[in-house]
């Protein structure tokens, strides 16, 4: 079965072809108007709202995701109406609504959260039920528990901030560049712990908590406050690769630690990651030791890169479930909900 | 009005009576650097407001309405203008669906960076500054 992905929740304009025999997916086309290729061009400078954009690029993208007669071919179309801006959505799902009555074909209305799990879907693993995912980006941050395909419970989440919009906000108080989760990830990479000359601690906010919610405000005015004392000392230049490091770590501990502790209680058979904050080496590097440590029996997933940020080919494969089962929204029915829980 | 907060409880105590003084159609512009406590502020009015749903940062999705059931206000529209740089990208969100609606009362956290939406209009002002010491903060209220 062909699907037609749609995404545009948020900043990225996506589209995608993606198709199932039942044993393994195919992507045969991602195409994202990706925001931050745009604005690199700006020298990096914090990317403006992508609504008009959206408008903009949605047919182009669309028709290159198609590709020369690849309308025909299509089974289903499947576009992502929540959670998200309420402007973005509805540029794609206007679209989706039009292509699935011109082509006379069914249209799966999926949830922009359930859509990043099934990138996983894309490693052509089977996938084990129960199966507990750290959904985790710049906007969401959230642990879901999937008894089946359908069956979801959001088990814990973020207080206030996002982890991937902690990374941004701490790599902005340490002058480092757009995006911050790269940018803090960069230079983490190359500091040392042997060369520091101070100590840096830094909290691990909710690490204790005997929930499963995630709390990342509390970090970011760490590190404010944690760079602010240091700079009376020691020269920025020293401070910023031992604080980029150390920030990184306690967003890591604290989402293996708190995503174990949940895996293990709810006794799942796979752990999974999604999310553009997924693409980080060092979380997926530590999680994958740890699993291997603490639980060494589950089966552990990283979608590929391509599929952690936003991306529609993620869309169609959630779609692709849906349609097995004919879960359809009839196009005149669709609705976006900005606000839509998992 | 010239305010210090020793701590986040008190930012909250006061940011939840304050709501309670809302009639709906005010535009809340807060102003502060990074840790300042802008969204703890909105977490406090939610709260005031009667609002159930928990208050998360809308940093990147930019806006965020939550349904209010309080006498004549019926939505709380929070706004992010952190990753814009000016009023044109909230133009673009459909912010003017909501701003200064009768039923509605908007809050825009680093509203500095839209300054070109206040100009005539009924703002109350509202400036955050981390205190002297960690966890206090300063607050200024302009009607």
């Amino acid at each position: 079965m062909r699907i037609l992905g749609i995404e545009t929740s948020c900043d990225e304009t996506s589209a995608a072809v993606a198709e199932s025999d039942g044993r393994s997916f195919e992507v045969r086309s991602n195409v994202v108007s990706s925001q931050i290729k745009i604005h690199a061009k700006y020298g990096g400078v914090v990317p403006e709202v992508a609504a008009r954009k959206h408008v903009e690029a949605i047919l182009p993208v669309v028709e290159k995701a198609l590709g020369p007669g690849g309308a025909e071919k299509i089974d289903a179309v499947a576009v992502a109406s929540g959670p998200g801006l309420i402007t973005s959505l509805l540029v794609g799902n206007e679209v989706a609504k039009i292509l699935s009555w011109f082509w006379k074909k069914p249209l799966a209305r999926i949830n922009h959260i359930e859509a990043h799990i099934y990138a996983n879907w894309f490693l052509n693993k089977k996938i084990n039920f129960p199966a507990l995912c750290l959904v985790v980006s710049g906007g969401h941050t959230e642990l879901i528990l999937m008894r089946g395909h359908g069956k979801h419970e959001v088990i814990g989440e973020t207080r206030d901030d996002a982890a991937g919009e902690c990374f941004d906000k701490t790599a902005k108080i340490l002058g480092l560049g757009y995006p911050g989760g790269p940018a803090i990830a960069a230079v983490a990479a190359r500091f040392k712990i042997e060369d520091l000359r101070f100590k840096i601690e830094l909290p691990r906010p909710m690490i204790d908590t005997k929930d499963f919610d995630f709390s990342f405000s509390g970090l970011k005015t760490a590190v404010l406050y944690a760079a602010r004392d240091l700079s009376n000392k020691y020269k920025m230049e020293e401070i910023v690769p031992a604080m980029a490091y150390e920030v990184q770590e306690a967003i890591v501990d604290v989402l293996i630690y708190k995503t174990i502790k949940a895996a293990k209680k709810y006794n799942v058979k796979t752990v999974m990651l999604a999310g553009g904050v997924s693409a980080n080496e060092r979380l997926r590097e530590r999680f994958s030791g740890v699993m291997e440590k603490e639980l060494p029996g589950v089966d552990w997933n990283v979608p590929p890169f391509e599929y952690c940020t936003d991306n529609a080919a993620m869309v169609a494969a959630a779609g692709y479930f849906h349609a097995i089962k004919k879960d359809f929204t009839p196009w005149q029915k669709l609705k976006v909900d900005p606000n839509w829980e998992l | 009005m010239k305010k210090i907060f020793k701590n986040e409880k008190e930012t909250l105590a006061f940011a939840e009576k304050f709501a309670k003084k809302l009639r709906g159609g005010e535009v809340i512009a807060l102003i502060g650097e990074l840790g300042a406590g802008k969204t703890v502020f909105t977490k406090g009015l939610a709260k005031g407001l009667k609002i159930k749903e928990r208050v998360q940062s809308p940093t990147f999705l930019l806006m965020k309405i939550y349904n209010v059931k309080k006498q004549k206000i019926k939505f709380l529209c929070h706004v992010d203008a952190y990753r814009l740089r000016g009023a044109a990208g909230l133009m673009d969100i459909g912010l003017l669906d909501w701003l200064g609606r009768a039923d509605t009362v908007t809050v825009i956290e680093w509203a500095d960076k839209v300054t070109e939406l206040f100009r005539g209009g009924r703002v109350i002002k509202i400036k955050m500054e981390l205190g002297k010491k960690e966890e206090e903060r300063k607050v200024t209220i302009n009607k």
